[in-house]
């Protein structure tokens, strides 16, 4: 069951043309995808192409002595090896900082790290090739504990502590009449994406190469391959090839420099593909993470303070660390008015594998702790914990820990409210036996079974942060098509991820521009940057792009259409000629001539870069302006455990969340129901499991995700308030699902329970093995 | 990956098979479903130099009433097994097994002697087999022998067939009515390996258990009964406390694998609760 339910009346301005903001428009990739026809990037092809594969290190930490390639170039077939010592420009990439090897050169840092890389005429021989370099390691004994490595002897000539974010906030000796406090936990959790790394690079003529990739952020990829070629940036062209997910997975770099290093240097296209192994080593994972917490409240149920110590493991490369521990930091209080704080973050390098960007981005870490800690909370006060939620509940006007007052909107009594309000599920009596835990399997009967309900809210910030000059590129052009009808062509470089913005896209012209035909060029470099599709920041970054770009189209046309027809358009008197469902009309006169009429055969094209207001970075304590806007969301979790099994079923995520306006109700949609299927996964099955600093589940097989059967029902409420200053008034949607849902499902265990869960993801033996011995399943 | 270079060979009867077995020695593997040989062979894991496929020997096929007991042709396809009248009427158990196996892919090409002779204590099938007493039947060149399910299966992926013996029958004894069973597979997700399994089979006389018999599956390097439950319930009532303090027993001299899904000690656990599981769905079926 679903329902869409408005809080805020929102205009929708609605032309002749359908599919503009606000309908659920049908998107232009979904019938390819579901049929089968749309080309992913693992579908790359060219004439004469080669295969890459890259070596990587099996241990931890080693100090390379030698790396011999000989054997392997000799393979026939085999056409480039190619090393640390072939890499023309910078030895290092990074998204934040340049501290990561291309290939491993002296000390490799983590198991999976990349130490060579082969072309060969068939993917085969150059796995072959791969196993025939020998390398020479000293094994060293990996640093593996993120709590020690604050002051062990450092692993990176940057250092150990790759950020450390303090923040102070009101009286830091302020006391409550209660306190609780508690100590969690959080596995490395893996984006799981479907379609594996892969890309394409083809040389030019002129030393220079295109590259078709599949990734999050075009620009900061060609940046950063650029440099490790020592190649002007004209010369690193990128192109987006279809995507197959990404979660974040696909923001930092990882095959991109390897594949466009053998391009070059056997002048022939070479084609990478990792398989599953390899691309669980080959890209960053969900920051595990050790939190802290002591909340302190007045009986009545006020909160007076937080105190935080975060500790989150970055793993061997800096990647995004800086900007997660930031917003575990900034966040860590949860979206409460807390007059009083107290947080140290830490985010370290240890020999673990890198840890970056997934769904959710440190608020995830931050608030399975903050939000055990409410609960606890309500317990030691004896109140309900939705009531005490509702109590503290920030607003508008409030401030957060960093001081800064919030401008925007803050939806979360409401989003509280519109998850409490779902119907709960039936009883488990009434359900038929494959619902129960072990579903299909059998291995529960309703006498096993427990049921439990919790409740969790929270919240991050949408787009860049921290002063960062946060921007987006779109061009519109506006055009007679074929048929005489006008045809809208869009072009930038963000990339379509799964999310649903190619739709929107088309949504915004249609709306903006009355065209109903939009046509999508395929996102590259040739455009300005349009930034990374994370942070829930594209809706209304690009959006705000295209839709500036598309007042660009109509201010050029009105004014062509003017001097065409001697219309007076000087100062106010502008406001007179307008373009409204498709017409270009005179608000005073008679005139009214078609798109295509006021285009009278010359097309109009524009490119706009779009800003959203600038956000400051944090002072020495952790106070400023540091984010743009707020998005919430509130879920209501349903469990039923079999206890003596450990088997959890999650019945249902019932949620409120704050989107601002939906643009696309159904898009927004899914997007809740993927972002929950994250958070439940984390909270029940999902781990990168960690052997010694070994990778030991790198498959599909051994990884767990939910399936199909695995899925609760989920019902939605979409909160809408639309937010000021944002383009149409949308909050970015696809983090939010993630963020909470994962505590409020622990939570509902714990419900079902009793016991303390203190680490996710559960696994079934923390349940079944305390269940009755009195232990806290930990 | 792609599999290492072998030869093929396809065989028309059990005799060619053996005379191929013969021939080739331990560089042979006979290919029957392939649904657990083939993924050995794209890692690399196994690397015959010859296959000799009994895809095609079709007196291995199917369920023939041998008196007191069915004998299942080695080739015969799970789905043909779970579908097989004989099977239900006087074999429940292994019917109900076979449907717990992979996915209706898998249980269209996969065989039970495919399934039997790679000696997965991991798979379906062994401790069901050990449960029911049955016996292997296995000819090589010098003839045919029987070989009980608790002498066939010897270590981890390997069981009591010499390297030119070919399995040809899984013979299983007739079950009555007063025989309950049933199988509990614990599992994190649809369609991967039991972490622990459990196939109970229970006489039920005059209210009292007969007899029962527990096998296990995935609680060692081969599949195990679980003695210390069975001795406990020789003769007991068929009261909950009994088969409470009977499945208390059930992992007792197991050595359970530690890996990724679950440590031993919880494998041990999950062997008690499911074996008293199974132990009541016996009594109640």
């Amino acid at each position: 069951m679903r329902s869409s339910t408005g809080t805020g009346t929102v205009p929708r301005e609605r032309g002749r043309v359908t599919g503009g903001v606000g309908d659920s428009a049908r998107r232009p990739d979904g019938a390819p995808k579901v049929d089968g026809s749309f080309a992913f990037s693992s579908d790359l092809w060219a004439d004469d192409m080669l295969w890459g594969r890259t070596l990587r290190s099996p241990h931890p930490s080693a100090r390379i002595r030698s790396v011999d390639v000989e054997r392997a170039r000799r393979i026939d077939g085999v056409v480039a090896v190619v090393t640390a010592d072939d890499v023309p420009g910078s030895p290092c990439f990074g998204l934040e900082h340049r501290d990561q090897p291309v290939f491993a050169h002296d000390v490799v840092r983590f198991h999976g790290e990349p130490v060579a890389a082969v072309a060969a005429v068939h993917p085969e021989i150059a796995a072959r090739a791969c196993e025939a370099i020998e390398v020479d390691y000293a094994e060293l004994d990996p640093l593996l504990d993120p709590e020690a490595a604050i002051d062990a002897d450092p692993i990176h000539p940057d250092g150990n502590v790759v950020r450390h974010l303090r923040i102070r906030h009101g009286d830091v000796d302020a006391g409550g009449d209660v306190t609780v406090e508690g100590t969690y936990e959080l596995g490395m959790q893996d984006q799981a994406f479907m379609g594996p790394e892969s890309g394409l690079a083809i040389p030019d003529d002129a030393g220079g190469v295109d590259l078709y990739i599949s990734t999050q952020w075009l620009h900061v990829d060609r940046d950063q391959v650029a440099a490790c070629l020592g190649l002007p940036t004209e010369q690193v062209r990128l192109t987006l090839s279809g995507v197959g997910g990404a979660f974040g997975a696909r923001e930092d770099v990882s095959l991109q420099v390897h594949v466009c290093l053998l391009a070059l240097r056997t002048g022939r296209p070479v084609k990478m593909l990792y398989s599953r192994e390899e691309s669980f080593l080959g890209h960053v994972h969900r920051h595990p993470g050790r939190l802290w917490y002591r909340h302190h409240a007045t009986a009545d149920g006020d909160l007076v303070k937080v105190e935080a110590r975060i500790v989150l493991d970055g793993g061997a490369y800096a990647s995004s660390s800086s900007a997660v521990i930031a917003n575990a930091s900034c966040f860590a209080a949860g979206p409460y008015r807390m007059p009083n704080a107290t947080v140290d973050g830490y985010v370290v390098r240890t020999n673990n594998p890198p840890c970056g960007a997934m769904r959710g981005f440190g608020a995830v870490q931050a608030c399975f702790g903050y939000e055990a800690q409410m609960d606890k909370l309500a317990a030691a006060l004896g109140v309900d914990p939705v009531e005490l939620r509702l109590r503290n509940a920030l607003a508008p006007g409030d401030s957060l820990i960093t001081g800064q007052v919030i401008r925007g909107t803050a939806p979360v009594r409401e989003v509280i409210e519109a998850a409490r309000a779902h119907p709960l599920p039936p009883d488990p009596d009434g359900r038929p036996e494959v619902l129960l835990p072990g579903g299909t399997g059998l291995t529960a009967s309703r006498g096993d079974v427990r049921r439990g309900v919790g409740f969790a809210v929270g919240f991050k910030n949408v787009a860049y942060s921290e002063g960062f000059d946060d921007y987006a590129t779109a061009s519109v052009r506006l055009e007679e098509g074929v048929d005489g009808e006008p045809v809208a062509t869009v072009h930038s470089a963000a990339a379509e991820v799964g999310q649903g913005l190619v739709t929107l896209a088309q949504q915004v012209v249609r709306t903006e521009l009355g065209v109903e035909r939009v046509i999508l060029r395929p996102a590259d470099t040739s455009i300005g940057s349009a930034g990374s599709s994370s942070a829930s920041r594209q809706a209304w970054m690009t959006g705000g792009a295209v839709q500036a770009a598309c007042n660009a189209v109509k201010e050029t046309l009105l004014r062509r259409v003017a001097g065409a027809h001697g219309v007076d358009v000087e100062g106010a008197r502008r406001q007179l000629l307008v373009v409204r469902d498709g017409w270009v009309t005179h608000v005073e006169g008679d005139l009214r001539l078609s798109l295509v009429e006021a285009l009278d055969g010359r097309p109009v094209e524009q490119v706009s870069v779009y800003r959203h207001a600038p956000t400051t970075p944090l002072d020495p304590d952790g106070q400023g302006d540091a984010h743009v806007a707020f998005v919430f969301a509130a879920h209501r979790a349903v469990v039923d455990v079999d206890q003596e099994l450990g088997l959890i079923r999650v019945l249902q995520v019932a949620t409120g969340q704050d989107v601002g306006r939906a643009l696309n109700p159904v898009q927004v949609t899914g997007q809740i129901e993927g972002g929950i299927a994250q958070g439940v996964g984390l909270a029940v099955m999902e781990e990168v499991v960690m052997d010694d600093g070994r990778v030991r589940n790198a498959s599909f097989v051994d990884y767990l995700i939910p399936t199909a059967l695995d899925m609760p029902e989920v019902a939605a409420t979409l909160v809408e308030q639309p937010e000021p200053g944002a383009p149409f008034g949308a909050k970015g949607v696809g983090e939010p699902p993630t963020i909470s849902s994962t505590a409020a499902v622990v939570a509902a265990v714990r419900d079902a329970t009793g016991l303390e869960l203190r680490r996710v993801p559960i696994r079934p033996e923390h349940i079944a093995l305390a269940a009755g011995s009195g232990a806290d399943g930990t | 990956m792609i599999p290492a270079p072998f030869e093929y060979v396809r065989v028309g009867s059990v005799d060619e098979a053996v005379d191929a077995l013969s021939e080739h020695g331990e560089e042979a593997t006979l290919l029957a479903g392939g649904h657990s040989l083939l993924p050995l062979m794209r890692l690399r894991l196994a690397v015959p130099e010859v296959l000799v496929d009994l895809g095609r020997v079709d007196e291995l096929r199917g369920v023939r009433d041998a008196g007191d007991h069915l004998a299942v042709g080695a080739m015969t396809t799970h789905h043909q097994v779970m579908s097989d009248p004989l099977v239900r009427e006087h074999c429940g158990v292994l019917a109900e097994v076979t449907g717990e196996v992979g996915d209706p892919q898998v249980r269209h090409r996969g065989t039970i002697g495919g399934a039997c002779a790679h000696g997965d204590a991991a798979g379906d099938h062994p401790a069901c087999l050990l449960a029911l007493d049955a016996t292997m039947v296995a000819r090589d060149p010098g003839g045919t022998r029987e070989i009980t399910a608790a002498d066939f299966f010897t270590g981890i992926f390997e069981t009591a067939l010499a390297p030119d013996e070919v399995l040809t029958e899984v013979h299983l004894p007739k079950l009555d009515g007063s025989w309950g069973f049933d199988y509990q597979k614990f599992q994190r997700v649809k369609q991967a390996w039991a972490i622990v399994g459990a196939c109970a089979l229970v006489r039920r006389e005059d209210g009292r258990i007969g007899e029962a018999r527990v096998g296990l599956t995935n609680l060692g390097s081969v599949p195990v009964r679980a003695t210390g439950t069975e001795r406990l319930l020789a003769g007991a009532a068929a009261e909950p406390d009994a088969l409470r303090e009977a499945a208390a027993q059930a992992a007792e001299g197991t050595q359970p694998p530690t890996d990724s899904n679950a440590r031993p000690d919880y494998r041990r656990h999950l062997a008690r609760v499911l074996t008293l599981r199974a132990l009541q769905n016996s009594l109640a079926s």
